[in-house]
C-alpha cells in the first residue's frame, strides 16, 4: 500500500477505538452491576459510582447451583461439538473429493439446514422426543442441536477440504496408505484451523443457545442460559444477581472468542469464499 | 485394478458421508415433514381427542387474522431495518479497519464481544438499561422527556425500533468481520491502479471498491437477513411480542403457539410460512449474488 499520512491513521484508529468502547460499555455495565450493593442498583437518580461488593455472587450461589448450571452448559456444548465435528468434518471431506456432479448439490443442501427456522422442526421432535422418552434430557437438547452444527460443519469442511489440493493424499495413497489413513493422517492436518474455527462456532452456537433447551431440557439438566431467564422472572431477584450469574455465561464464550479471536476470523472469511 | 480402485474410493467417499447425511434426515428432515403433516390439522396436544384434518385452515388463519399478520409485517420491518442499518455502520467500521495492523486486529477481536456474548444476556442488558424507573439509558431519557413516558420498550409505537437497534448492536461487529473478510480479499492491483490514476477517496469508494464489494456485500446480507428474520431471544425476554403485539414476530408467535399453548397444527404452520419467507428471501438475495458476480468477473 501507499504511504499513507499519520494524521490519517491516527484519526482512524481513534475514531475505530471510540466506536468500539461505545459498543463494549452495555457489557461493562452489566459486569459493574454484579459488584454494586442492591439499594445502589435501585437509586433514583441511577448512579454511575458505587461501593463495590460481592453481595450479589452470594445471593447467586444461594439461590442457584451455578457449579451445576455450568457443568450442563458444558456437557451440551463439548457434547453438540464433538458429535458434530465426528459427522460434519467426513462429509465434508467426502464431498470436496467427490466427482460426482450431485456433491455441489448435497452441500448447498447441508448450508439450507442453516435456514430452517427452530419452530418448524422443534415442536415435532419434541413430540419425537417425548415418545421415545429422552425429553428432559440433555440428550435431546445435544440430538437437536448436533443437527443443525453437523450441517454446519459439513458446509464449512466442504469449502476448507475444497481449497486444499488431494496431491498429497494422492501420493500417499499410492504408497499403499489406506483410504482412512490419507484422509486421517495427510487431510485432516492440513485442514486443522478449519476445524478449529468449526469447534469454535458451535461451542459459541451451543454454549448461548437458549430456546432449544428451554423446552427440551427439565430442572436438573437445565443449562445456564435457560437459569437466567428463570432468574429474571423470579420477583425477589435482583438485576445485580442477575448480573453476577451472567458472568458464569458471558465470561466463558468471550474468553474463548478472544483467545480464538485468529480461528474466528478465519472461519468468518471462509464462510464468505 | 484402476477400476477397482476407483470403485473402493467411491465407497469410501460414500460411507463418509452417509451418517451426516442420514443424521441430518432423520433429526431434521423427518421433524420438518412431519409438520407439515400436522399443519393441515387442528390439533392441540392438551385436546388430542379433538384433532381433525382441516386442509389449508391454519395457512388461511395466518394470513386473515389481523395479530399474525402484525407479526408477518414485524418480522419484515424487524429484518429490512436492522440489516440494512448493519450494513451501513458494518461496512463504515470495515473500512475503518481495513489496514492491516496489529492495533486493528485487537480493536476487531474486543469489537466482536457483543456477538459472542449469549442473546439472551443481550436481551436482559439492555432491558435493564432502558427501564424508565431505574435504567441508566431510560431513566434518564424519561427525565428529559424523550420518548414515552413508561419506558421504550413498553409502549407500542417505539418497541419494535428499540429491538431493531438492539439487534444492531449485537451484529454490526459480526457483519463488520464478513466485510473485512471481503475486503482483505480485493484485488490490491486493482485498487492501486485507482490510485495511482489519481481518483479520489469518495471515486475509489463508489467505482471501485463497491462494485467489487457486491457479492460479499450481498453474502452478508443473505446470512444476517436469514438470523434477523428469526429474531427470537431478544425479544422473548425484552417485550414478549408485546405491547399489544406491537413486537410479535413470526418466531414469537410459532414458539408461543406451539410450545406453550401447544396449538400443534397452527404453530406448524406459521413455522412452514416463516421457513418459506426465509427461502425465499435468501433466494432472492442468491440470484442477485449471481448476477453480480457475472457482471463483475464475467463468469
Amino acid at each position: 500500500m501507499a504511504r499513507v499520512s499519520t494524521r490519517r491513521i491516527v484519526l482512524e484508529r481513534t475514531t475505530a477505538l471510540v466506536v468500539t468502547i461505545l459498543f463494549l460499555l452495555p457489557v461493562c455495565w452489566l459486569i459493574s452491576t454484579a459488584y454494586k450493593p442492591s439499594n445502589q442498583i435501585f437509586s433514583v437518580p441511577p448512579r454511575l459510582t458505587f461501593t463495590p461488593t460481592l453481595d450479589q455472587f452470594r445471593a447467586a450461589f444461594a439461590l442457584f447451583d451455578v457449579a451445576a448450571l455450568v457443568r450442563s452448559s458444558v456437557i451440551i456444548s463439548l457434547g453438540t461439538t464433538l458429535l458434530s465435528l465426528l459427522l460434519g468434518v467426513p462429509a465434508g471431506y467426502a464431498l470436496a473429493r467427490s466427482r460426482s456432479r450431485y456433491s455441489a448439490g448435497f452441500a448447498y443442501f447441508f448450508l439450507a439446514i442453516r435456514m430452517i427456522p427452530a419452530v418448524a422442526a422443534l415442536i415435532p421432535f419434541y413430540l419425537m422426543m417425548r415418545d421415545i422418552g429422552l425429553l428432559g434430557s440433555w440428550w435431546a437438547v445435544i440430538v437437536f442441536n448436533t443437527m443443525l452444527n453437523c450441517a454446519f460443519v459439513t458446509w464449512m469442511m466442504f469449502s476448507y477440504f475444497k481449497a486444499l489440493p488431494p496431491d498429497m493424499e494422492e501420493a500417499a495413497l499410492t504408497d499403499g496408505c489406506t483410504q482412512m489413513g490419507a484422509f486421517w493422517k495427510v487431510a485432516v492436518p492440513a485442514v486443522r484451523s478449519g476445524i478449529i474455527a468449526c469447534a469454535l462456532f458451535c461451542m459459541m452456537f451451543s454454549w448461548n443457545d437458549f430456546l432449544h433447551p428451554m423446552f427440551l431440557t427439565t430442572l436438573d439438566a437445565k443449562p445456564i442460559s435457560v437459569a437466567l431467564l428463570t432468574a429474571y422472572g423470579t420477583k425477589d431477584i435482583t438485576w445485580g444477581t442477575l448480573g453476577a450469574l451472567a458472568h458464569f455465561s458471558t465470561i466463558p464464550i468471550v474468553l474463548m472468542a478472544l483467545v480464538m479471536n485468529r480461528y474466528f476470523v478465519q472461519g468468518a472469511t471462509n464462510g464468505v469464499q | 485394478m484402476r477400476t477397482t480402485f476407483s470403485d473402493r474410493r467411491k465407497i469410501f467417499l460414500f460411507l463418509m458421508a452417509a451418517p451426516a447425511v442420514l443424521y441430518v434426515a432423520a433429526v431434521g428432515l423427518w421433524p420438518l415433514a412431519q409438520g407439515i403433516g400436522y399443519s393441515f390439522y387442528k390439533y392441540n396436544l392438551l385436546r388430542p381427542a379433538r384433532t381433525q384434518f382441516v386442509g389449508l385452515q391454519n395457512y388461511v388463519d395466518i394470513f386473515a387474522d389481523a395479530s399474525t399478520r402484525t407479526a408477518i409485517l414485524n418480522t419484515f420491518q424487524f429484518t429490512l431495518f436492522s440489516v440494512a442499518l448493519q450494513l451501513v455502520l458494518g461496512f463504515a467500521l470495515a473500512l475503518l479497519l481495513w489496514r492491516d495492523s496489529r492495533f486493528n486486529r485487537i480493536v476487531l477481536a474486543f469489537l466482536l464481544i457483543p456477538s459472542t456474548i449469549t442473546p439472551l444476556v443481550v436481551g436482559l442488558i439492555f432491558k435493564a438499561m432502558l427501564g424508565a424507573d431505574y435504567g441508566i439509558i431510560g431513566f434518564f431519557l424519561a427525565e428529559a422527556g424523550i420518548g414515552p413516558r413508561t419506558g421504550l420498550l413498553t409502549d407500542a409505537s417505539t418497541a419494535l425500533w428499540v429491538l431493531i437497534l438492539i439487534d444492531c448492536w449485537e451484529w454490526t461487529p459480526l457483519m463488520t468481520l464478513i466485510l473485512l473478510a471481503g475486503l482483505k480479499a480485493l484485488p490490491g492491483d486493482v485498487l492501486e491502479a485507482g490510485r495511482v490514476d489519481g481518483a479520489t477517496g469518495w471515486q475509489r469508494f463508489h467505482m471501485l471498491i463497491l462494485p467489487l464489494m457486491l457479492p460479499s456485500i450481498f453474502l452478508a446480507l443473505t446470512l444476517r437477513s436469514m438470523d434477523a428474520f428469526r429474531v427470537f431471544d431478544s425479544v422473548f425476554v425484552t417485550t414478549g411480542g408485546g405491547p399489544n403485539d406491537s413486537t410479535n414476530t413470526l418466531m414469537m408467535l410459532g414458539v408461543k403457539e406451539g410450545l406453550q399453548f401447544f396449538n400443534v397444527g397452527f404453530a406448524s404452520a406459521v413455522g412452514n410460512v416463516t421457513l418459506l419467507f426465509i427461502a425465499l428471501i435468501a433466494t432472492g438475495l442468491l440470484l442477485v449474488v449471481r448476477r453480480a458476480d457475472v457482471r463483475i468477473n464475467g463468469k
